[in-house]
């Protein structure tokens, strides 16, 4: 990233926004960090599960007795032996309080039992789990054994769920709708789209994908006999959440008495923050046989059961005057949850993409219906800017038909339509209040950097090498910061969304700061360190982080929707303020003066206008620790936490633009050229910002062009692996141009905004309206994702879809 | 077989892959797994100095071969090589679970133009189309291979 527009200083010292190094990666580098699948505990056994090889059908026997006289094999489980374990609980109901149906203990009905043992609703469903000497092992005994099934018609689609006569995957939810869901006004969006100059509408597939952490999941339970303490180590990206989730709501077993801890962890996305079968079942099958249990994924096992993302079938519309100003938007959805309701999944399916689907735009009226369903495919969670990226696609796609129809330029229409600077605070009509933004000066810069200008020139000269060029705009909002507990109530969320830091300086003067965050890869070591000492004013190699061990740690919700930044960072800061005013009152003691004469600065307290008469950051620790001479209402030592919950969300926003090359002959897509101006508020380390930036386009680009989790029409999972499921890889990148804008936050302390995830907002629909750009002139007015070659060179050929 | 200059005996199993030897049976838990089916390139180690999938290899085809893993590369806590430097400086790494892979992957590439001519760009992303990255995009790790053959180049 090159200029800087707008920065505003923090509180602290300047370390913030220093691109330091990441203190991470060496051990990284060298292949020394320990994940789950390194874990080994003495006299472990290893688990394996069978998951269903059909999509629908009723289980009329399991038989079990051949593979449990199999060498090594030591326990074969079934439903049969978890009767009293309750289901995975759903804890975000769509609609929270005004839901339409009530909430229910475990979320929803249909909720996940740990093994099923009436019916498998999906490829992959678990059925049974065999643990045994070793890996090997319990994989062969799954071969023997056997379940007879009564097959039932299948459905994958959730608007084909939702039809008459369609097959019913939970007796208790009729008609498989989970959840119907609506945000903004309807009437008056009905309204202006009735009366409107110009209407265009569209119908989209935004495909399944899989998010695909190169590191599959894996869980180690240990249960200790003597204390009767369950310990989970996990492959999770909310290890505070697992161990609520599982032993309150699961397990029934106290709080107290599990500890979750999370490794090194190989990537989430959004994917480790769930609660799977797999966890319950290695702290079951520990106690049970009294030796540690690990169960490590396979690749295709994690295609079967790790939740997929997006997954909506949308029809769309887009009211405006004939000069360009949009008036309205609607949107219905058939988005598929899938065969049981994930931890977290029908409230990304439902408030995440409805609430911002008019993304950057001021719109007097907008509307959004969502009809959630069950079908036989895998869990649907959240996936890298889920819910956000949905909504950003379908407005950007409906933008730019909407230009086509009235004969405008694609970025003029964009730029009349843009939220104006002074109605910040800006509430969407949808739900939500964005905080902050200068979207006119992103959208600029953006414009600018990319060369949008000289688009037509570039567009001959591919040409006349067969190419078509073409270009194509995307601007987006992501809600995060995720984010206010009351807040969160309303949209349904059982669970307390805040996060929590410790902070602890030692006698020595070194600092420990915990957190109840936990990092998948965001380098929190680097940037929490940062942010202590730069609010103390201290060397931050003197500052140690540690999180993911729920029994070290205080509670915090974890890593997800790009929160660690604006809610964990903050929580850090509040508390390293609460250290340096405890000093400036000590320093009034050991000083010797009153304490409004008392300055900290630069990690030292000194007397107002008399820097000798000071003591170092060290010094006081010391002192703190000894506790002489402390009055009666300061307590010796130095050791603060606070719980931070903000007033409300953040939004992020930013622009994209692709620039891509569709070869005549082969229906190819090239990104060629690929700008983003991205506004994530005041950033900590740009060195992590920057590299998740990239890291999110690629993943962005991915849906756009490859990405697709097929279901054949008997509920087979087509892209099971990595054979059949294409993930980018560095030859179809270039190297991107990144520039930012800085609008604070006034929502935290650090005037931050969600960073990790955004940038995989914009990416598909730019690329999308890229390759229609390119197409045009054929009649190509939408083409669904992935723009793989074969659908493309069709289009170049005429043949309609 | 000889692993990260170590001779290491032990009875073959006929259907065990190199890399269920390495993690299972030597506890050299650095090569990583995160594929089922040669895909992903995190279990790239090198034989006989070339990059291979350790996990489409079966241990006995390595048999009487110089295997090197990423233990192999540095000794615990130790000083990193120019090519872990270069990617540590352009932060090539978020959850690091691809990064062994890539290292081994990339060291061929990397030894392989000392003193001689550097890898253009696109040279470079080929290499990489064996190793999978979910996080960083591949820009800082192309950025990371372009300082380390650089320096790689006028240090002969
Ligand atoms: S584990 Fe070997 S290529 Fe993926
Ligand atoms: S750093 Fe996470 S997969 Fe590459």
């Amino acid at each position: 990233m090159t200029a800087v527009t707008g920065e505003t200083p923090t509180t602290g010292s300047g370390l913030l926004g220093q691109p330091l190094d990441i203190r991470e990666d060496p051990q990284l580098l060298r292949g020394e960090a320990t994940y789950v699948g390194d874990i080994d505990l003495p006299g472990t056994a290893h688990m394996a599960i069978l998951g269903s090889p059909v999509a629908h059908a009723k289980i009329l026997s399991i038989e079990t007795k051949a593979a449990e006289q199999l060498p090594g094999v030591l326990k074969v489980a079934t439903a049969a032996d978890f009767t009293d374990v309750m289901p995975l609980p759903c804890i975000w109901i769509p609609g929270g309080v005004e839901s339409h149906f009530p909430p229910h203990p475990y979320g929803l009905p249909g909720a996940r039992p740990v093994l099923t043992g009436d019916a498998v609703r999906h490829v992959g469903d678990p059925i049974a789990v065999v643990v045994a000497e070793t890996p090997r092992q319990a994989h062969a005994a799954l071969a023997a054994i056997s379940v007879e099934y009564e097959p039932l018609s299948v459905v994958t689609r959730a608007d084909e769920a939702l039809a008459e006569g369609a097959p019913q995957l939970h007796e208790a939810v009729p008609g498989n709708l989970n959840a119907y869901w609506t945000c903004g006004d309807k009437d008056r969006t009905d309204a202006a789209i009735a009366e409107a100059e110009v209407t265009v509408e569209l119908d989209l597939v935004n495909q399944r994908t899989i998010n695909s952490p190169i590191e599959p999941r894996g869980a180690v339970g240990d249960y200790n006999a003597v204390t009767g303490e369950y310990t989970l180590y996990a492959s999770t990206q909310g290890p505070h959440n697992h161990r609520f989730l599982l032993s309150a709501l699961v397990l029934g077993i106290p709080f107290n008495k599990l500890r979750v801890i999370a490794p090194t962890v190989g990537g989430s996305f959004g994917t480790k923050g769930y609660l799977y079968p797999d966890m319950p079942l290695v702290l079951l099958l520990s106690k049970a046989l009294g030796r540690p249990v690990k169960w490590v994924d396979t690749r295709t096992g994690l295609m079967n059961s790790t939740v997929q993302g997006r997954d909506h079938r949308q029809h769309v519309t887009l009211a405006g005057t004939r000069d360009g100003r949009i008036t309205a938007v609607r949107a219905t959805s058939y988005a598929n949850l899938g065969a049981y309701p994930s931890t977290i999944g029908p409230g990304v399916a439902t408030a995440l993409m409805g609430r911002s689907i008019s993304g950057m735009y001021d719109i007097p009226a907008a509307f959004c219906e969502v009809y959630a369903a069950f079908t036989n495919t895998v869990s649907l969670g959240a996936q890298r800017g889920s819910g956000r990226a949905e909504a950003a696609f379908l407005m950007e796609r409906l933008v730019d038909r909407y230009a086509s129809e009235i004969g405008m330029d694609p970025a003029a229409v964009r730029r009349k339509n843009l939220v104006p600077k002074e109605k910040f605070p800006y509430d969407n009509g949808l739900g939500w209040t964005y905080d902050s933004g200068n979207y006119q000066l992103n959208f600029d810069k953006a414009i600018a950097l990319s060369g949008y200008a000289d688009m037509a020139a570039r567009k001959a000269e591919a040409r006349t090498r067969g190419k078509r060029l073409g270009v194509g705009l995307a601007t987006y909002v992501a809600i995060c910061g995720v984010g206010p507990s009351t807040r969160m109530s309303q949209e349904g969320m059982l669970g307390g969304t805040w996060e929590s830091a410790n902070i602890r300086v030692h006698p020595t003067g070194e600092v420990s700061v915990t957190v109840g965050s936990a990092s998948t890869g965001q380098s929190h070591g680097t940037v929490f360190a940062q942010v202590a000492a730069d609010e103390l004013g201290i060397d931050p190699d003197t500052v140690q982080v540690f999180e993911g061990d729920t029994q070290k740690a205080p509670y915090g919700q974890g890593t997800y929707g790009s929160r660690s930044y604006s809610m964990a960072a903050p929580a850090v800061a509040l508390t390293a303020r609460k250290i340096k005013a405890k000093l400036v009152r000590a320093g009034a003691v050991f000083l010797g003066v009153p304490e409004d004469k008392v300055v900290y600065e630069g990690g030292k307290v000194h007397e107002e206008g008399n820097e000798e008469n000071s003591k170092t950051f060290a010094e006081l620790a010391m002192a703190m620790w000894y506790g002489w001479g402390l009055p009666p209402e300061i307590e010796p030592a130095l050791d603060e936490t606070t719980h931070f919950d903000p007033p409300d969300f953040n939004y992020p926003f930013g622009t994209h633009v692709a620039v891509v090359e569709v070869d005549e002959l082969t229906g190819e897509t090239e990104v060629v050229a690929y700008t983003a101006v991205d506004d994530a508020g005041n950033i900590g380390n740009p060195k992590i910002v920057h590299g998740q930036i990239e890291g999110s386009i690629v993943h962005g680009l991915g849906q756009a062009l490859m990405e697709i989790a097929e279901y054949a029409e008997d509920g087979q999972l087509i892209s099971s692996d990595l054979n059949h499921y294409a993930l980018p890889r560095a030859a179809d990148v270039p190297f991107f141009v990144l520039d930012k804008t800085v609008t604070p936050s006034p929502h935290n302390p650090l005037g931050a905004k969600g960073a990790g995830e955004i940038a995989t907002v914009p990416p598909a629909a730019a690329v999308v309206n890229a390759v229609v750009d390119a197409l045009s002139d054929l009649g190509v007015r939408h083409i669904d994702m992935p723009l793989t070659p074969e659908k493309v060179w069709r289009r170049l050929r005429g043949e309609a879809r | 077989m000889n692993v990260n200059g170590r001779s290491e005996q032990f009875p073959a199993q006929p259907n065990e892959l190199l890399v269920e030897r390495l993690r299972d049976g030597l506890g050299l838990t650095g090569t990583k797994v995160g594929c089922d089916t040669g895909q992903c390139g995190s279990c790239v180690v090198r034989l006989d100095g070339k990059s291979v999938k350790s996990c489409l290899i079966l241990t006995v085809s390595a048999a009487g071969s110089e295997v090197t893993t990423i233990e192999g590369v540095t000794t615990p806590g130790g000083e990193l090589t120019g090519l872990q430097e270069a990617l540590r400086e352009e932060h090539g790494t978020q959850c690091g679970f691809c990064t062994p892979g890539m290292v081994m992957a990339l060291g061929e590439l990397v030894d392989s133009t000392a003193g001689g001519e550097a890898p253009t760009e696109p040279e470079i992303r080929e290499w990489l189309t064996g190793n999978l990255c979910r996080c960083t995009g591949y820009h800082s790790v192309v950025r990371g291979v372009q300082r380390a053959c650089e320096a790689a180049r006028q240090e002969v």
